[in-house]
């Protein structure tokens, strides 16, 4: 039984490796095309042929792309298509998975992140991520917005800091109020700062956890539906939240709403199942004329 | 009383039903309660009460539920009142109410003096006949009818007296004879929780929500008992205890307390002798085990769970340290006579019983420490990694006080084992049976400087120190000596101080864990 599984399984990847080999030449030209594609500015991230396996199963084929700086980019594309899967390469969170392999190039101003001797800790404070399911600690509030900056010793509190005069909460206290503020959830917690973040609602943990990120102050983050959980009050507050931060950031979101892609972002990136990353480009052109006739089914809702 | 179904069925006959019921199963109760106090002997079967004895008067009683029991069955089947009972009362009942017909088949049997066979034989046949009238009837005859039969039983052997405070058999082959006393309360206790269990099913209309009230009675009820033993042994110990622990206390008048027991040796000097040096000694022991093993087991937790990759070796480890913790306390006894001893100045000392101990306790810390962190959720961690936070500071921010309470579950669990242990201390810590309170261990004065190394000396943890489960087996095996006035009161007393101790040690570790729990969840 299981024997046949295998060789059926080895069979359907030669079968779609010699799939993509035919057709091959085509899939270079379009790829021409996307790497032609320049975006807003100056190029932040690029990713070139980038493969991901969860074991067996090849999650991510040939993905090539280029980000530019201080734009939103969003990711598209029906479930389980892989874009959670991409945005964990660009800040190396894959590697903590324990099935993945990513093999392939992503370039970080320049530098290879894949490259060995890569520090994962500076590259994550420049690449902040904000995740599919909220995961805010079990600590305040105020904790919560504050860990990164007090992990990374620009914010210091502590015995050892009050005592010799290093420690600055006011400096605190100010970053936690913006980093809420931008993440629309200070008019909210304002009185409770010290409640536990446990104790919030979903749509306020997800708002928490953009706070957190916010604070940070990292070059590129990374949002994985942030709203997927949030009214329409909320979810608007945060499309703001992401043009604005499109002015000093690169940000790159995953959704699942069209209209959400549609009204935040400068280009747009569609995966389709199987992990093909199918067009991407500026978000008017992916909306109103796409090149591909999968993508416009997809985005008319004619498939999924 | 919510009955969706059955609204419209309600008559007035019905709500008399469900009142006779729950009388019956609030008379089990009582009855329950009261034979657990008479095995607890706080009440005497012998005495009388409202006329009768008491042993007779349980008879009376008991009859009386095992006849409403029947009672309430027939009611329901005839249909008198309409209840939910299904078509059987289900093949768990039938086997238990087997099971409880043989053995009472074989024991009547016995006592009236069949051999193995005829005991056999009716037992057999009073099985048979308790599953037949358990499963094939309707529920409402099924649970009742065998129960009833029970108590009646039960009832008829008390009221009789055939079974009575006086009453008394050997047991062949045990080298035990039964006493009266025992047995009484026992038959009511069983009874009284068969009877509790029927009338709980009637009251509550047989079916499912009968089914549902008959259980919530029962385990009410064995939880209940199963406290009140715990309660009872606590309250034996200090009930004996008491007048030793109190001899002497007095609160003078500037409010300084004068506690003797506690803080005086057991010295010709002292004039009441007291248990302080074994008291400093044990509590030097476990600060001093806790101290050693805490720090380590976590550390080894964190390296097993966090750095170390998942597998064969993790495998061995967590095996080996599972062993250990079932490693019986003498053997570690034995460790620190053989290797400790020699390396701390050849002879008995504190510091010899601290690491021992801390050894015991070691595999516990390490295993509940290595459970809590595996339970953290991974999405802390990953959360943590993603604002570039590096492993160590994301294990000492996030996991670990995640874990605390986890852990300290495990050092509560361990330090209640210690702190009681008698054969490692035997072997490692010695101290005499009656120290006098020149004895006790001065840890906190007893640091010394010196120039050369190791520059730190004590000799308080070289010495070799008494503690309270030691002091207790020593005065047991030495014989109370005459050099104590009331040696009787006087390990009494020592036996409740171990135990407050015990529960002081506890009261912390509950404390501190409710406060990080707080901490993380509020
Ligand atoms: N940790 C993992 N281990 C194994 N396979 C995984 C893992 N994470 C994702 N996958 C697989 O990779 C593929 C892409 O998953 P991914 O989470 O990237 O999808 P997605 O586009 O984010 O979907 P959704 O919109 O539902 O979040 C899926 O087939 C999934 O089963
Ligand atoms: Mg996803």
């Amino acid at each position: 039984m299981s024997q046949t599984d295998t060789a059926e399984t080895r069979t359907n990847r030669t079968e779609s490796q010699s799939v993509s080999t035919t057709t091959g030449e085509t899939v270079e030209e379009t790829q021409a095309e996307w790497t032609t594609y320049e975006g807003g500015g100056e190029t932040k991230l690029a990713v070139d042929d980038l493969d991901v396996h969860y074991g067996s199963d090849h999650a991510l084929k040939g993905v090539s792309m280029d980000i530019p700086e201080e734009s939103v980019t969003a990711l598209i594309g029906p479930s389980g298509c892989g874009k959670s899967t991409f945005l964990r390469c660009l800040n190396r969170m894959n590697d903590r998975i324990r099935a993945a392999s990513v093999d392939g190039t992503v370039t970080l101003d320049g530098e290879n992140i894949y490259q060995d001797g890569v520090d994962l800790v500076e590259l994550r404070k420049r690449v902040g991520m904000v995740f599919q399911s909220p995961n805010p600690f079990p600590k305040s509030i105020r904790e919560n917005v504050s860990y990164g900056p007090r992990k990374h010793g620009d914010i210091e509190t502590g015995l050892l800091a009050r005592l010799t005069g290093r420690a600055d909460p006011g400096r605190e206290e100010a970053l936690v109020e913006q980093s809420l503020e931008r993440a629309a959830l200070w008019e909210e917690v304002r009185d409770r700062l010290d409640d536990n973040a446990l104790g919030l609602s979903g749509g306020q943990q997800q708002r928490l956890c953009i706070a957190r990120c916010l604070a940070v102050d990292p070059d590129v983050i990374l949002m994985d539906e942030p709203a997927s959980a949030l009214d329409p009050i909320a979810t608007s507050k945060i499309e703001d939240l992401i043009e604005d931060l499109a002015e000093d950031y690169t940000v790159v979101v995953v959704t699942h709403s069209m209209q959400q892609a549609a009204r935040v972002s400068d280009q747009t990136a569609v995966f389709l199942t199987g992990g093909e990353l199918v067009e991407y480009d500026d978000t008017e052109k992916i909306f109103e004329n796409p090149e591909s006739q999968r993508v416009e089914d997809y985005i008319s809702g004619k498939f999924g | 009383m919510s009955r969706v179904t059955q609204t419209a069925l309600v008559r007035d006959d019905r709500t008399l039903y469900e009142a006779a019921a729950g009388l019956a199963v609030g008379l089990s109760g009582v009855a329950f309660v009261t034979g657990l106090a008479a095995l607890l002997n706080i009440v005497a079967i012998d005495d009388p009460v409202a006329g009768l004895e008491l042993s007779v008067l349980f008879g009376v009683v008991l009859l009386g539920l095992g006849a409403t029991t029947v009672g309430f069955g027939v009611a329901s089947r005839f249909d008198y009142v309409e209840t939910g009972a299904q078509p059987s009362a289900g093949i768990v009942a039938a086997a238990a109410f087997t099971a409880i017909w043989l053995a009472v088949g074989a024991a009547v049997s016995g006592a009236a003096g069949l051999g193995t066979v005829g005991q056999l034989g009716v037992g057999v046949f009073l099985g048979a006949a308790a599953f037949a009238t358990t499963a094939f009837p309707r529920e409402d005859i099924g649970s009742t009818m065998p129960a009833g039969a029970v108590a009646v039983l039960c009832g008829l052997a008390l009221v009789t007296g055939v079974v009575g405070p006086g009453w008394e058999q050997a047991l062949a082959g045990y080298n035990a004879t039964l006493f009266g006393d025992t047995v009484v309360p026992a038959v009511v206790l069983f009874a009284s929780l068969v009877t509790g269990w029927s009338a709980a099913k009637a009251y509550g209309g047989f079916g499912a929500r009968g089914r549902n009230v008959g259980a919530y009675v029962l385990t009410y009820l064995v939880v209940g008992s199963i406290l009140a033993v715990l309660v009872g042994l606590v309250a034996f110990v200090t009930v004996r205890g008491l007048p030793g622990l109190f001899n002497g206390f007095s609160v003078g008048g500037a409010g300084l307390l004068s506690w003797p027991f506690l803080t005086n040796g057991a010295g010709l000097l002292a004039d009441i002798a007291g248990v302080f040096p074994a008291l400093l000694g044990t509590v030097w022991l476990v600060i001093g085990a806790v101290l050693f093993a805490v720090p380590t087991g976590v550390g080894a937790a964190v390296f097993l769970s966090e750095y170390a990759e998942q597998g064969r070796f993790t495998g061995a480890v967590e095996v080996a340290t599972n062993g250990l913790w079932s490693t019986p306390s003498i053997v570690f006894g034995l460790f620190g006579a053989a290797f400790l001893i020699p390396r701390f100045g050849n002879q008995k000392s504190l510091i010899a019983g601290m690491l021992t101990l801390g050894f015991m306790l070691l595999p516990l810390v390490l295993i509940t420490s290595r459970e809590a962190i595996l339970a953290v959720p991974d999405e802390y961690r990953d959360a943590s990694a993603a604002l570039g936070v590096s492993k160590w500071q994301t294990i000492r921010s996030v996991v670990l006080p995640a874990a605390i309470p986890g852990v300290t579950t495990g050092v509560i669990l361990g330090v209640g084992r210690i702190a009681g242990e008698t054969a490692p201390i035997l072997l490692t810590m010695g101290g005499g049976v009656l120290p006098a309170k020149s004895a006790a261990p001065n840890v906190l004065g007893g640091f010394q400087l010196s120039a050369s190394p190791p520059f730190v000396s004590n000799p308080a943890l070289l010495e070799a120190t008494s503690a309270l489960p030691y002091q207790l087996y020593a005065l047991i095996t030495a014989g109370l000596s005459g050099n104590i006035q009331n040696p009787q009161e006087y390990a009494w007393g020592l036996a409740l101080t171990l135990l407050l101790v015990v529960l002081v040690f506890y009261a912390i570790g509950i404390g501190t864990r409710y406060y990080f729990r707080r901490k993380l969840h509020q």
